[in-house]
């Protein structure tokens, strides 16, 4: 991790804010109180539970409109990832749980990242229980950081939800919602992998007269991979990491309830790298320490039968260390610190029948330091006031429209507004069309601002933001290091935030309750993206780097879903996506016949419209099918993944990414668990990931090799006093 | 009789000086134009190429910042005569262009006493049919050259993540020579036997493998301006 940070730093790297409000699920929290107080369960391990998600259009979701809603009445393209598809699959991080979903592609840089609809991951917000995680590295949330393992359901929405969430969901959002917690039970669960991969949980709630509390810790520990074994550098860093969870909901009444969510979550990776030069061999050690808090305190209260409004605070810190020392040299020291405060209100008002509105509006602070700015104890604050509102109004039975927008105006960059409009039609009962359009964006990051960064180890180039651009460069223009400006200094202006157009259209035709076929076809037209670009040059021949507003491009593809139980036992689903992207500019040149390519001997020859592939790092198509053998207390999962070739390298020099360049080979992963379930509440799982022992060193560095892995997990409930 | 005889040893010569003149095809088109990594120039036509010039060929790395480097010397070229020219010769006007690493003179100002000078022109080797002007031409002034060097500047493009050099495709190297007369070059590949090592190859591989030019160019004799 640190070598990537240290040898790639380019343009793109460091550190980047994550600027989002929002709210959501305080239905879902207010839900869970009022479960607690009427129900005991006896336990069951989740994977022999009943599936809730599998068609289930009754299934409700929070994500999509910040108020509860059946999926089935969604008029936004939702999926639910289940707690007992989690637990079937044994996903340990949320990369694991997205790893397995159509449609979405895991990158590798600064991480593991999320793309969303072909979106970079700079573009999904994601979200603990309706809070973003802040601490991106280059735009990239490293979705390892993420334990699953006291997850109730993942909901994922896709097309830009700005209108509601702010900065960051432009592509579309990923809510991680937690378990309920349930008074006095408790779990345990271990698992030991290839790898000498550990992973720990323990989890207990208990009631104190009505204070519910409940806590979750989570340990998880690896060796690390690698894919060259006579290397001591592991394309995986051993490390470990610690999630501790408390959950606190008290009601003072019935109408009035609070709710405190607390995450303290800790990281440690460390990571040998070798550097052979002249024949003798240094080695460098890397450590790695991220730490990541969360509270979120939340009070609810209904006014009345038609009107209820919630309070939200949040607080979220993320800390990253690195430190490489290498024998001999100076050490390299990395800190990065974001504090991020919100105060939000929201309130759902039902007028009638027909027509609801939510209304909301909240303040958020932010500020960052880092050694990658002018002066690590200098804080960089950026502060947004917003508001939005929501209609949501029944025309019939069968028709329903959702609009509303959101202004967020910042003090820095220029202020955004983001509307969007949908629209639900359900001509019959198996039948439910959806459309909508709305606006995303995201804001300028830290990084793009304020990055003051010069990279001594590799040649000396420099990186500004763009806040800072200007006054460095007339500094080292003052002591003569300045050789010569670009055309691109001259364009440096004010960030604009990058903006999307999405339309998404889809449906779903459940042809019975044992079968399903779901389609959206989407397409996001995205303005202002923020590049860097080469705006001055060093006396010392090394380029000085900063950002402008300068691509337009789109996503555009089709998800196909379907899902069918056959013979009582089986349950087969399967999903695709297929995506088109293009960078607009490039497109106009090509078509211009401004872009050539070369043939074997290097011989240049223009470059026709059909060799274009779009943007790199995006696999055309993408696919899953998912076989699920159950019968009373056991059950069989095989499923495969597949993702086919997607552009690497621009190998013909010509700045564009088509046929000739170089891509990474298209593959299959497919991964194999079997449980069993006992009756006191005893269960075991075990099986085997990458079972093709799939790998591509360049490629597909966090791509861990075949691994088997054994879980035991205990679950007992004590019976209520 | 006679005239049929004559007609058939006219049409017998005819067929020959066919003959022949396709053999004279043939032995331009018979040109060994496999690459197998060592120098060499050949003409078909009127455009000549250059296999595997060595432009200052890594030796060895500097002891201090672990830079791999040449020996820091310019391999110098006349278009006219399609021979490397002697370093003893750099101060005078035999040669039309030198290469060093990815920097390339051409024969005028700060690089040498010709009337050199080159520009960058965008577009197909075979569709520049001609110079724009003489005063697109420029001329070295070091450390700024006619052919600007840096990635995406000139004639090349180098790829940071893989440490790679790629000839931008479309860019034709417009030169003037050192006796003033015209070509037009267009670089094909910077690497040992034209071909460009896989991004995964070793470092070793690719340093050992670059700073060898593969182009082809037309030169124009009479000093015309079109091609």
């Amino acid at each position: 991790m640190i070598l990537v940070n240290l040898t790639k730093y380019d343009n793109s790297v460091a550190i980047k804010k994550n600027s989002t409000l929002n709210f959501a699920v305080y239905n879902e929290m207010k839900k869970r109180c009022i479960h607690i107080f009427i129900t005991l369960l006896t336990t069951q391990t989740v994977f022999s539970q009943k599936d809730t998600t599998f068609n289930n259009l009754n299934e409700v979701v929070v994500t999509a409109t910040r108020t509860e809603r059946k999926l089935g009445n969604s008029a936004v393209p939702v999926s639910v990832i289940s707690e007992k598809t989690i637990k079937q699959a044994a996903s340990l991080r949320l990369n694991d749980v997205l790893n397995e979903q159509a449609g979405l592609f895991l990158t590798t840089s600064f991480g593991t990242g999320v793309q969303m609809q072909g979106l970079n991951p700079d573009y999904t917000l994601i979200l603990l229980n309706g809070e973003p995680f802040i601490g991106r590295t280059a735009g990239v949330l490293d979705l390892n950081r993420i334990t699953v393992g006291n997850v109730q359901k993942i909901e994922i929405v896709k097309g830009p939800s700005s209108s509601l969430y702010g900065s960051e969901a432009m592509a579309g959002v990923i809510n991680i919602i937690t378990k309920q917690p349930i008074s006095n039970n408790y779990s345990a669960s271990l698992r030991y992998g290839t790898y000498n991969t550990f992973d720990a949980s323990v989890s207990g709630a208990i009631k104190i007269n009505k204070l519910l509390v409940q806590g979750f810790i989570d340990r998880y520990s690896t060796d690390g991979f690698t894919t060259r074994p006579n290397s001591v550098e592991r394309t995986v860093a051993p490390l470990s990491r610690l999630t501790n969870q408390l959950q606190i909901c008290y009601p003072f009444s019935n109408k009035t309830k609070l709710s405190i969510g607390a995450r303290y979550s800790y990281e440690n990776i460390t990571n040998i790298i070798a550097v052979t030069n002249t024949g003798s061999v240094n080695y460098s050690e890397g450590k790695e320490i991220h730490s990541d808090l969360n509270i979120s305190p939340i009070l609810t209260h209904q006014f009345s039968k038609k009107v209820s409004s919630s309070l939200r605070l949040y607080h979220s810190r993320f800390k990253s260390t690195q430190d490489l020392n290498t024998t001999g040299t100076v050490a390299y020291n990395d800190l990065f610190i974001q504090q991020f405060y919100r105060a939000e209100n929201q309130t759902d008002w039902t007028l009638n029948n027909k027509i609801s509105l939510n209304i909301g509006g909240g303040y958020l602070s932010e500020n960052v330091r880092s050694s990658r700015y002018d002066n690590e104890n200098n804080d960089k604050k950026s502060s947004v006031a917003y508001g939005f509102i929501q209609g949501e109004y029944k025309a019939k039975d069968k028709l329903t429209f959702i609009g509303g927008f959101r202004y967020d105006k910042n003090e820095i960059y220029a202020s955004a507004f983001s509307p969007k409009l949908a629209i639900h039609f359900q001509p019959i009962k198996k039948l439910s069309l959806n459309a909508s359009i709305g606006r995303g964006f995201k804001a300028p990051d830290f990084r793009q601002l304020y990055l003051n960064f010069t990279n001594t180890a590799a040649g000396g180039y420099s990186v500004f933001g763009v806040l800072e651009a200007q006054a460095q460069i007339n500094h080292l223009a003052q002591i003569g290091q300045i050789a010569s400006y670009e055309n691109d200094y001259y364009n440096l202006a004010a960030l604009k935030p990058e903006f999307s157009t999405g339309i998404n259209v889809g449906g779903k035709l459940s042809l019975s309750s044992q079968s399903f076929v779901s389609f959206n076809i989407f397409r996001n037209d995205i303005e202002n993206l923020i590049d860097s670009r080469l705006v001055a040059n060093y006396k010392s021949g090394a380029q000085i780097f900063s950002y402008l507003n300068v691509k337009n491009a789109y996503t555009e593809g089709i998800e196909l879903n379907l899902g069918c139980k056959f013979y009582n036992n089986f349950t087969l689903t399967s999903g695709y996506q297929l995506l088109l992207t293009a960078d607009k500019q490039q497109v106009s040149d090509i078509k211009s016949g401004l872009v050539y390519t070369k043939d074997a001997t290097g011989i240049a020859r223009k470059m026709d419209i059909s060799e274009y592939y779009g943007l790199p790092n995006r696999s055309r198509h993408m696919a899953n099918i998912k076989l699920l053998y159950e019968k009373n207390n056991y059950f069989y999962n095989l499923r495969a993944i597949y993702r086919s070739k997607w552009a690497v390298t621009d190998k013909d020099g010509n700045g564009v990414y088509n046929t000739n360049d170089e891509f990474a080979a298209g593959f299959v992963q497919l991964n194999f668990s079997a449980g069993k379930q006992f009756n006191n509440g005893l269960s075991m799982q075990a099986g085997c990931d990458n079972i093709f022992n799939y790998a591509d060193a360049n490629n597909l560095p966090n791509m861990i090799g075949r691994n088997f892995y054994i879980t035991i997990n205990y679950q007992f409930t004590k019976t209520k006093k | 009789m006679k005239k049929s005889v004559t007609k058939f040893m006219m049409g017998v010569l005819f067929v020959m000086v066919a003959v022949t003149s396709c053999k004279k095809d043939d032995a331009t088109t018979t040109v060994d134009t496999t690459n197998n990594g060592t120098f060499k120039v050949y003409t078909q036509g009127s455009i000549t190429t250059v296999q595997n010039l060595p432009a200052d060929t890594i030796v060895g790395t500097n002891p201090v910042t672990g830079q791999p480097v040449g020996a820091g010397k310019f391999k110098f070229f006349s278009l006219e005569t399609g021979q490397l020219i002697e370093n003893t010769d750099s101060a005078t006007t035999k040669w039309d262009v030198a290469f060093r690493g990815t920097t390339i003179l051409t024969n005028a100002g700060t690089s040498g006493p010709g009337a050199g000078g080159a520009f960058v022109q965008v577009g197909l080797f075979a569709d520049v049919l001609s110079v724009s002007s003489d005063s697109a031409f420029r001329t070295d002034a070091a450390p700024t050259y006619a052919i600007r060097t840096g990635s995406n500047k000139g004639w090349y493009v180098y790829d940071g993540a893989n440490n790679l050099i790629t000839p931008i495709p479309g860019r034709v190297l417009m030169i003037r020579t050192a006796s003033g007369k015209y070509a037009k070059l267009e670089i094909t590949n910077y690497y040992k036997g034209g071909v460009t090592p896989a991004s995964t190859a070793s470092d070793a591989v690719k340093l050992s493998e670059q700073r060898y030019y593969n182009f082809r160019y037309t030169y124009q004799a009479s000093g015309s301006m079109t091609f």
